[in-house]
């Protein structure tokens, strides 16, 4: 407080009052102006702030990444269970410029989770065949995941970052992780599906080469509640595309889904029970099909596999790689090479074929702990005292494929097996057995090929041709009225006769399709005996026919027309005879019975059972075919003979004139020789294109 | 100072009243006219000035350091804190928009910082200018003071206006609150001055 001057006393009336002084006698903090407050609150609030966000900012962790497309410092975020927890700060390259440095500081609370067994990965758009993942970082941009347990023992800073995401599941996620092996990994992908019995139950893992290079190995991992499915005895398959098999039972077209179609698929079923618990990390063969893996339920793992060697003398055509080995109807192993070698020196070198055979030991009823040495002195027992040997056996008629049987043959000559033998023990063997059924077969499905249906049909087809040209004989011009009786005759012939054949040779496909009663078959086969033998007997009457169309024919050209006609009458007298022959007629019919009793024969061959009375049949099935070929001969010397007579009827059509009622009537006559060749044809083609639906009716 | 200066209303031994400038004779508390109390010098003001300057300063440090705004679309999310935002304008080619916003932004504050300052301490200790300068810089601190409230509406209109939930979002960072605050401080501090002591011996 200063003491006021007063400049100018005048310049207010009176004396100004005297101003008091007053010493300060106030503490200074009492002079203080409240509104200090407002700075002292300001500073602490910003100080607290500052504090705030230093302490809370986390710790610097560093990721090396090879490949850190998509990160930028600042604003990536580092991500744990879809929850941001930090950002990237920094990105620069560690030392030698080989690998991107990531630091990024993530929150303090879950920074001393962070441990050794911590794994980071970039999270990037991906589209693959499955849909599409991680879509929202195509908005966002690339982040970095990463996933870690929730002990917290021994938080670290510095990190490997993984190249590429683990597959689902991990330290956290309740599930097994089981590890597969299989043959090759072209036909799978990372984040293919393990489905069971379609459903999906997990994921594999990238593929990698076994230590040895033999195999692949990939992680799968089973999610929870599917764990339970899969036991010791659970077997897994590729059920990578799809599978196309062709059997007894026709074609199998077997469809996965469309992702397992492209990207691969690993299907696990528990193929018997009693399978033991799994344990993480265990091992499972992946076979390359479902097939494939139910079979192998057979066969235990600790079954060693004894291998021996079997030298056949005739073809092995029909025999593969694979091939089953059976004894006594069981599976006991399977061929697992096929070679040819050469055997002996000088004159005697010959080369011979030797299949590679891996018997499994505890097939053989020595129980799972059988040793593969107990196995072969077994086998060594079987074969020098039972008479074991190995022989071809037919695993399929269809497709010829053939198997190994292991027999006892008690009569065979004594062998024994050869345990010097290289490169296995070779097995003796016995004459193949694929002969029995087979070969019979196929020998009936010859026979009925080499039925000389064709030839009947083309010596009908010659014979109506030699009517046209008998009808374009000039000599028959002047014997109209003969002619045209003759050929209504022979219309009538054709119309009826050839038609009715045709006809029965339908009804005789009909029959063959009812087909029935195998037992009459040796009988029925005597019949058709006898039938061909009238078949003869009816061709035997051919000559004296033609011999007369032969002399018609010459007489027409040089004698009166009376004598012509009457010729040309007993002609047509003598064809109508022939043709209306009991035995004539009753040729179609016995063929037929004959055929009849092949078709039930092939039926009952096929449904199975009858093959004791194969052979048998099968001979006499020879001879029927035989006398039908012989019978079959002796037409088309008829059909020769009525070449001729149709050769001289022609003539006569062709001499007559254009537009005559002969004409016509001709014409109509050839159109229906015509129509019943064609249906003949028609027939011979049929039975020529699908001799199957003889025999199979269908 | 000239010898033949003004008369002050203290040196003629009267009060003037600081809202409506007219004296009063001693001892009147409360201005007839406006009714401001009286008070022929607060001497608590320049204690008010430092106290308020202070604490502009003080929250003006976040102001500059924290985001101004957040923003978020589905594509990015940046912070952007003044200088920041002004680089980036400036960068952008928007060399008029970033002079604005650095005017507004960073030379107003701080020029006001250094104008309140300058005054405080020209009463506290000597004078270095003359009384007429620094009443017309007093005047114009007053003045402009309001004007740097500019950043703080613009970043309160953009908030209100850019508000698409998802696809877009700005939000008001730290900054924006610090520097309203320091606007307003600073605003007090420049009010809480009294010119006439500019004037006192």
């Amino acid at each position: 407080m200063t003491e006021p001057t007063g400049p100018a006393e005048g310049s207010l009336p009176g004396d100004p009052a005297p101003m008091q002084v007053r010493p300060a006698r106030q503490r200074w903090w009492h002079r203080l102006s409240p509104v200090w407050l407002v700075p002292l609150v300001a500073l602490v609030v910003a100080l607290g702030i500052a504090w705030q966000s230093y302490a809370g900012r986390g710790e610097l962790i560093t990721i090396s990444f090879q490949n850190a497309s998509g990160i930028e410092a600042g604003s990536t975020p580092v991500k744990f269970r879809d929850v941001t927890i930090g950002v990237v700060e920094q990105v620069n390259f560690g030392a030698g410029l080989s690998e991107v440095l990531v630091s990024a500081r993530v929150a303090k609370d879950v920074a001393p989770f962070i441990d050794k067994e911590a794994e980071f990965w970039v999270v990037r758009p991906e589209v693959s065949v499955r849909g599409v993942s991680g879509l929202d970082t195509v908005l966002s941009g690339a982040f970095i995941a990463g996933r870690w347990d929730s002990d917290s023992s021994g938080a670290r800073s510095r990190f490997v970052g993984l190249e590429v995401p683990p597959m689902l599941g991990g330290i956290d996620q309740k599930g097994l992780m089981v590890t597969l092996i299989l043959r090759d990994g072209n036909q799978i992908s990372a984040g293919a599906p393990i489905l069971y019995r379609g459903i999906e139950v997990g994921t594999v893992g990238a593929p990698r080469l076994s230590e040895d290079g033999d195999s692949v190995l990939i992680d799968a991992f089973i999610e929870a509640p599917y764990t339970e499915r899969l036991t010791t005895s659970s077997r897994f398959w590729d059920a990578s595309g799809f599978d196309v098999s062709i059997g007894t039972s026709g074609v199998e077209l077997d469809v996965k889904s469309l992702a397992s179609l492209i990207e691969g698929g690993i299907s696990f079923d528990t193929v018997i029970s009693g399978g033991a618990p799994v344990n993480p990390g265990d091992s499972f063969m992946v076979y390359p099909d479902e097939t494939a893996a139910r079979a192998s339920i057979f066969t235990s793992s600790t079954d060693a596999g004894l291998p021996v060697s079997v030298v056949f003398d005739g073809s092995v055509s029909g025999l593969t790689v694979g091939a089953e080995v059976r004894f006594r109807g069981l599976k006991v192993g399977e061929v697992t090479d096929l070679g040819a070698f050469v055997q002996g020196e000088g004159d005697e070198r010959r080369v011979r074929l030797r299949a590679n055979l891996e018997l499994r030991s505890g097939r053989f009823g020595l129980g799972d702990k059988a040793t593969p040495e107990q196995t072969m002195d077994l086998l060594q027992d079987l074969v020098e005292n039972s008479g074991l040997r190995a022989r071809l056996s037919t695993a399929s008629i269809l497709t010829g494929g053939l198997l190994v049987e292991l027999v006892e043959l008690p009569d065979a000559a004594p062998a024994s097996i050869r345990m010097e033998a290289e490169p296995y023990p070779e097995l003796p063997t016995a004459e193949a057995a694929l002969s029995d059924f087979a070969a019979t077969s196929q020998g009936v499905f010859e026979r009925i090929n080499a039925l000389p249906v064709e030839e009947l049909m083309q010596s009908a087809i010659d014979a109506l041709d030699s009517f046209r040209a008998l009808a374009a004989d000039p000599a028959t011009r002047q014997v109209p009225q003969a002619a045209v009786s003759l050929l209504d005759e022979t219309r009538a012939l054709v119309t009826t006769e050839l038609q009715a054949i045709a006809a029965r040779a339908r009804g005789i496909l009909d029959q063959i399709e009812q087909g029935q009663a195998v037992e009459n078959l040796i009988a029925a086969i005597g019949r058709a005996d006898r039938a061909m033998a009238s078949v003869e007997t009816a061709s035997a009457d051919f000559p004296a026919i033609s011999a007369e169309v032969r002399s018609v024919a010459e007489k027409v050209d040089g004698l009166a027309m009376e004598q012509l006609v009457a010729s040309a009458d007993r002609l047509v007298n003598s064809a109508n005879a022939l043709i209306d022959t009991e035995d004539a007629r009753r040729l179609p019919a016995a063929a037929a019975d004959a055929l009849r009793e092949v078709a039930v024969f092939l039926g009952q061959v096929r449904e199975g059972g009858a093959i004791e009375h194969a052979n048998s049949a099968i001979s006499a099935a020879e001879a029927a075919a035989d006398s039908i070929r012989q019978a079959a001969q002796s037409l088309p010397d008829l059909s020769e003979r009525m070449s001729g007579l149709v050769v001289s009827a022609n003539g006569v059509v062709a001499g007559y004139g254009e537009r005559s009622r002969f004409n016509a009537e001709l014409m109509s006559v050839l159109r229906d020789i015509q129509a019943a060749a064609d249906a003949v044809t028609a027939l011979a083609r049929t039975i020529e294109r699908n001799p199957n639906s003889l025999i199979l009716g269908r | 100072m000239s010898e033949a200066a003004t008369t002050t209303a203290r040196s003629a031994g009267l009060i003037a009243c600081t809202r409506c400038c007219r004296v009063f004779a001693p001892g009147t508390e409360l201005c007839s006219r406006c009714g401001a109390p009286l008070s022929s010098r607060d001497a608590r003001a320049l204690q008010r000035v430092w106290a308020w300057w202070f604490a502009g300063l003080i929250v003006y440090v976040p102001a500059n350091i924290y985001p101004m705004l957040i923003t978020r679309t589905l594509v990015f999310s940046s912070e952007s804190t003044i200088i920041g935002g002004v680089i980036e304008l400036a960068s952008h080619g928007d060399i008029f928009v970033a002079l604005v916003v650095f005017t507004a932004s960073i030379l107003i504050p701080v020029g006001k910082f250094l104008a309140i300052g300058f005054l405080a301490l020209s009463i506290e200790k000597r004078r270095f200018m003359d009384e007429h300068a620094q009443h017309r810089l007093h005047a114009v601190v007053e003045f402009i003071g309001r004007w740097s409230m500019i950043d703080v509406f613009v970043v309160a209109i953009v908030t209100s206006l850019v508000r698409f939930d998802a696809v877009a979002t700005i939000n008001p960072g730290i900054a924006a609150i610090s520097f309203a605050l320091s606007v307003a401080f600073t605003m007090l501090a420049a009010q809480s001055f009294d010119p006439r002591t500019i004037w006192d011996e």
